[in-house]
């Protein structure tokens, strides 16, 4: 069953240019299922990076106009979206230059399987 | 040296369409110049987005090739918010739900070319 996870994973990360990881993850970062192509530095699918979003969407919740739901990083050679999807998080890692509104869209293409996994994580 | 009403008067120029304040913050998430309208606590909000802003950059130092951050943008139930570095200082613009991210980010960065010249002087003296 991971293996179609990853695989669907996979397939959907290809509808994107230039993007290079998906992740899910927990509130705290710890990885649940990720897949990545060699473009992807290996140090961006690991908790240590990944938690960063588990604590600042929980800022950014704090500002005064409502939950956080998504933050966009705009780096140099890179760019990160991640989205707030309770219990889980959902990491995009792509280059500089991927649409960044494709890879928005991508949200909804997973939220089947979103749902299916925040299922078994609120159960534990 | 920086005259406050002038900055304040460029600032508001951001504030059209849907985006409600724009903020001027140093290294250390105070409130250096502020425009715009509500009765929100903009210094709270500014604290936070220099968090956000450092964590961020940080992380991405650390973890993504030494990348170097250039502007994040923030989505919340109620509004949204741009945060990008002008010298040595960050602006903050935030707006409400319907602005698009791109229009948020394409002033951003229109503000902070014009700002960047004149507060690197200041920055510099």
């Amino acid at each position: 069953m991971t293996e179609d996870l990853k695989s669907y994973l996979n397939k959907q990360m290809a509808t994107v240019d230039n993007l290079h990881a998906i992740a899910i993850t927990d509130r705290d970062g710890v990885v649940i299922v990720k897949v990545a192509n060699q473009m992807a530095p290996d140090t961006a699918l690991r908790q240590a990076f990944l938690s960063v979003f588990g604590i600042m969407t929980e800022q950014a919740s704090k500002m005064g106009i409502g939950n956080n739901s998504k933050i966009i990083n705009f780096y140099d050679r890179f760019q990160t979206v991640q989205i707030n999807s309770h219990p889980l998080l959902l990491h995009f890692i792509a280059d500089r230059d991927a649409n960044t509104g494709l890879i928005l869209e991508l949200e909804h293409a997973l939220a089947d399987v979103l749902q299916d996994i925040s299922k078994v994580v609120t159960m534990m | 040296m920086l005259k406050p009403r002038a900055l304040s008067d460029v600032l508001s120029q951001a504030n059209t369409g849907g985006v409600g304040s724009t903020l001027l913050l140093n290294s250390e998430g105070s409130l250096l110049a502020f425009s715009g309208f509500g009765d929100k606590d903009a210094s709270a909000a500014g604290a936070i987005a220099s968090n956000i802003w450092t964590s961020f950059q940080k992380s991405g130092q650390l973890s993504l090739d030494d990348s170097k951050l250039d502007c994040v943008l923030v989505e919340c139930k109620f509004g949204k918010i741009a945060i990008t570095k002008v010298a040595n200082l960050l602006l903050c613009l935030c707006s409400d739900e319907n602005v698009s991210f791109g229009m948020l980010k394409t002033k951003i960065t229109a503000m902070s070319s014009y700002l960047e010249e004149p507060l690197s002087q200041i920055a510099s003296s």
